[in-house]
């Protein structure tokens, strides 16, 4: 039972690290790039106006290098958790929607201009990274920020 | 007691995301995000070489004429050992031709013609630059180079061409390009013809390293 538990923490913390890293890394790339380079691949999935597009590759990019490093950090985990689980949830249904209209999607924008896998792969890669969300979620407290302010506040 | 733990909290989320704003800001200016590269048809040079150009440049500005110039005669003189990619940044607001220049140059690379393209372009740039209506030259040079004219045209007016100039001035703006040509030689920052020059002195203690 102690060892179950023990397993579960390591995991979930482990999990917040590479789910926060990831998201770092990609808010990162895009807030370093043009943010039209972005907009053009929001708008290939053909949801949003173009204006819209560009609205959104300004603001997505940092939201996402703020919730990964919060959430690397383990800070308001379980808020950035939901946060991130949400986006992720959110691009599942931007990819779903492409695939089931035959959109011609060529980069999902996912990690900017670097080159991205078909739309199934992005999905599948989507799923993983929500099942990282959930167990960091739900065990993913320890070996944070939030745990050391909560110790010594 | 619980509000000061979450007043603590929000102050170090405050200073993480300070921290981090401030990081991809300053990686903004120093130029160390991911480099786009450019077709092919605007790289020359092998893609190893040990001097990487990417010049922001303009077709209807006299300094981009001069420094085409240069960057030939460097490109001869170093070959093998200098990679030139070539980035649009045309100032629209005061060269009205400029950008459609650019769109035009893309479509002559599409059919392999860029660089006598783009030579025709600097070389006329007081004729067409000036023009008021449209001007003419930019089809006048297709036909000179025996080019697909219905796929020139075509192309010209492709959401993809358009695209891909807006883009690299995005891009050029995002690195703080405001005057052309602007030129990073492995990453650094140098402006206007002079500097390249000045740049060019050190050429050869960068391929000793």
């Amino acid at each position: 039972m102690q060892n179950e538990r023990k397993v579960k923490t390591i995991l979930a913390v482990c999990s917040r690290i590479i789910l926060g890293g990831v998201f770092v890394y990609a808010g990162y790339l895009k807030a370093v790039s043009p943010a039209e380079e972005f907009a053009y691949a929001i708008e290939g999935y053909k949801i949003v106006p173009v204006w819209a597009a560009l609205w959104t590759a300004l603001t997505l990019p940092w939201l996402e290098l703020y919730l990964g490093l919060m959430f690397a950090t383990g800070l308001f985990t379980r808020f950035c958790a939901a946060g991130i689980g949400a986006l992720l949830l959110g691009f599942e249904v931007l990819l779903t929607q492409a695939w089931l209209r035959g959109l011609p999607v060529t980069s999902c924008g996912c990690f900017g201009a670097n080159g991205s896998s078909s739309l199934a792969g992005e999905f599948a890669q989507n799923i993983a990274l929500l099942v990282l969300a959930v167990l960091s979620f739900r065990h993913g407290a320890v070996f944070s920020l939030d745990s050391a302010v909560d110790r010594h506040g | 007691m619980q509000h000061t733990k979450t007043a603590r909290k929000l102050v170090i989320a405050s200073l993480l995301i300070f921290a981090a704003t401030l990081t991809t800001l300053l990686a903004r200016q120093l130029n160390l995000g991911p480099i786009r590269t450019v077709p092919p048809f605007r790289a020359f040079g092998p893609k190893t070489a040990e001097i990487q150009i990417y010049e922001y440049t303009d077709f209807a500005c006299p300094s981009c004429q001069a420094a085409y110039l240069q960057l030939e005669e460097m490109l001869k003189l170093y070959n093998g050992h200098i990679a030139l990619n070539f980035k649009h940044y045309p100032l629209v607001s005061i060269h009205k031709w400029s950008f459609h220049a650019a769109a035009y140059a893309d479509c002559a690379g599409a059919q392999g013609k860029f660089q006598e393209y783009a030579a025709l372009l600097f070389k006329n740039q007081e004729l067409w630059g000036r023009a008021e209506k449209k001007p003419a030259e930019f089809f006048d040079y297709a036909k000179k180079l025996d080019l697909d004219l219905s796929a020139f045209e075509a192309c010209s007016n492709k959401d993809e061409t358009i695209k891909g100039v807006k883009l690299e001035m995005a891009e050029g703006d995002l690195k703080g390009v405001n005057a052309t040509p602007t030129f990073f030689i492995n990453r650094k920052r140098v402006v206007g013809t002079l500097q390249l020059l000045d740049a060019a002195k050190h050429f050869d203690n960068l391929l000793k390293k």
